[in-house]
């Protein structure tokens, strides 16, 4: 099926009203990234980053942002973030303490936002350099959490799984948005993932 | 211009194209089963047992990672990793007791499975993440790790100590998982399924190092200081329990005397 010139700038204009919306609909869950008391198994670990509106953009900003790239950091990023994640992950077990947690996890969602709107391609190490700070920040509130869990085995499960589909999740739309008005719509996309990191910065750095 | 084929060139092919469902075909007979198993759960004790344990997302994760890297390599090191998961799965059950001994021993692991899980997904998330080449080299001597250490898990989740079921029932449900998804990726394999395959090892080695840290890692959380200790609330607080003094023995109602249900008045059975 060939699209015309209208029906893919509808399309994207589509895309755009339906990204920002989903902003302003889900503001209550911004304090919801951390939660505190015993967490429950799998359907807990699984719906935690899908109803955490901060997790979800960041992950979905690392599958947008891979696509975009393309070639190895298609799947370099998405590999990349989960293990790097574990490094934060066992440092909020132990306890370490690791200032700025909520500031860093709302300056992934700003700085990949950006990188997708201004379509910046840095050197893959760079990328991957950038990727696992915001991975450590993103991993050190779910370790702290995780031995609490009634299960952390399932947890932690359902918690990755969820993750790794948000990144497919953005690989799919990315690739597919790629080819919509020259990766105009894919870059609209990144910036408005910017703007919902601003979103989150402002109570992280008031500490609301 | 027609090409024609003899009975000798179609029957391969059709046999192929036949073959290429048996891993679709088993895939969806497991989801069925499934199905089944969860809802008979609710009545059958059994069925509750091993819809928690035999098919929990813990044990089948790997499961699926073990069968991913099958699916990717070719049909002779797939048989050979099979045969290696058998050849563990019965090391594992001879040398059980040794193994989880030595799992204590060594690593301290403070949850019930000790790190038995942790280990099998590390060992296929490695495996996975290594790329195809390396994958043909690792995946035989991984499917035995995991093979083993599914075997010690299976002891030691089985509530009768004495009934095969609860052995044999979630070896043979284990063995489906891994071959299903072998043979249903090995129906559909394409560019994306090397991509596909490290990004789940990338998964598998997340949850498994999560897993294992959080079976190390114990919750010592000291219990907060008292927020005022000073004398004047420390006699307050002993005022406070002469007005009101602990519970006795004789306020428990399950602790007083046995009524005499001979004599009648306060007994159980109506006077004569």
């Amino acid at each position: 099926m060939v699209m015309t010139r209208t029906t893919r700038v509808g399309l994207a204009f589509i895309v755009l009203l339906l990204a920002s919306s989903s902003l302003v609909l889900v503001p209550q869950a911004v304090a919801a990234h951390i939660l505190q008391g015993a967490q429950g198994g799998f359907g807990s670990g699984f719906a935690h980053p899908l109803t955490g509106p901060d997790h979800f953009l960041a992950m979905f900003a690392v599958g947008l942002w891979g696509a975009q790239m393309g070639g190895r950091q298609v799947w370099t990023l998405p590999v990349t973030f989960p293990l790097i994640m574990v490094i934060g992950g066992i440092f909020g077990m132990a306890g370490v303490p690791l200032p700025g947690v909520e500031v860093g996890i709302a300056l992934s969602i700003i700085a990949l936002g950006l990188a997708i709107a201004l379509a910046w391609h840095p050197q893959e190490w760079v990328a991957l350099g950038l990727i696992a700070y915001f991975a450590l920040c993103h991993g050190y509130a779910h370790g702290a959490e995780l031995p609490l869990s009634t299960d952390p085995a399932d947890y932690a499960i359902g918690f990755v799984l969820a993750t790794g589909t948000i990144h497919l999740l953005g690989i799919g739309v990315g690739l597919g948005l790629n080819k919509l008005a020259s990766g105009q719509v894919s870059r609209g996309l990144g910036a408005l993932i910017g703007i919902g990191g601003l979103y989150f910065l402002v109570p992280a750095l008031l500490g609301v | 211009m027609f090409r024609h084929f003899s009975a000798f060139d179609l029957l391969p092919r059709v046999l192929l194209t036949r073959l290429r469902w048996i891993g679709p075909a088993l895939a969806a007979a497991g989801v069925f089963a499934a199905a089944a198993v969860a809802y008979a759960a609710k009545q059958n004790s059994f069925a509750a047992w091993f819809l928690a344990y035999a098919l929990a997302p813990e044990r089948a994760f790997p499961l699926i990672g073990l069968g991913i890297a099958c699916g990717l390599v070719g049909a002779p090191v797939f048989a050979l990793a099979l045969a290696l998961f058998g050849l563990g799965i019965a090391s594992g059950m001879a040398t059980h007791d040794w193994l989880i001994l030595a799992i204590y021993t060594a690593l301290e692991g403070t949850t019930h499975l000790s790190l038995t899980s942790p280990i099998g997904y590390l060992a296929i998330g490695l495996a996975l993440l290594s790329g195809v080449r390396l994958l043909v080299w690792l995946l035989p001597f991984c499917a035995f790790i995991e093979g083993v250490t599914l075997a010690v898990a299976v002891f030691l989740t089985d509530p009768s100590l004495h009934n095969s079921h609860f052995i044999w029932a979630p070896l043979l449900a284990a063995i489906w998982i891994v071959v299903g998804v072998a043979l249903t990726l090995q129906a559909f394999r394409g560019r994306w399924s090397p991509i596909f395959a490290r990004i789940v090892g990338s998964w598998l080695v997340t949850v498994g190092l999560l897993y294992g840290g959080a079976s190390l890692l114990p919750i010592l959380k000291p219990s907060p200081p008292p927020e005022d200790t000073s004398l004047e609330s420390i006699r307050g607080a002993e005022l406070k329990e002469s007005l009101h003094p602990p519970a006795g023995p004789e306020q428990f109602e399950r602790l007083q005397p046995e009524p005499d249900t001979f004599s009648g008045g306060a007994g159980r059975l109506p006077p004569q």
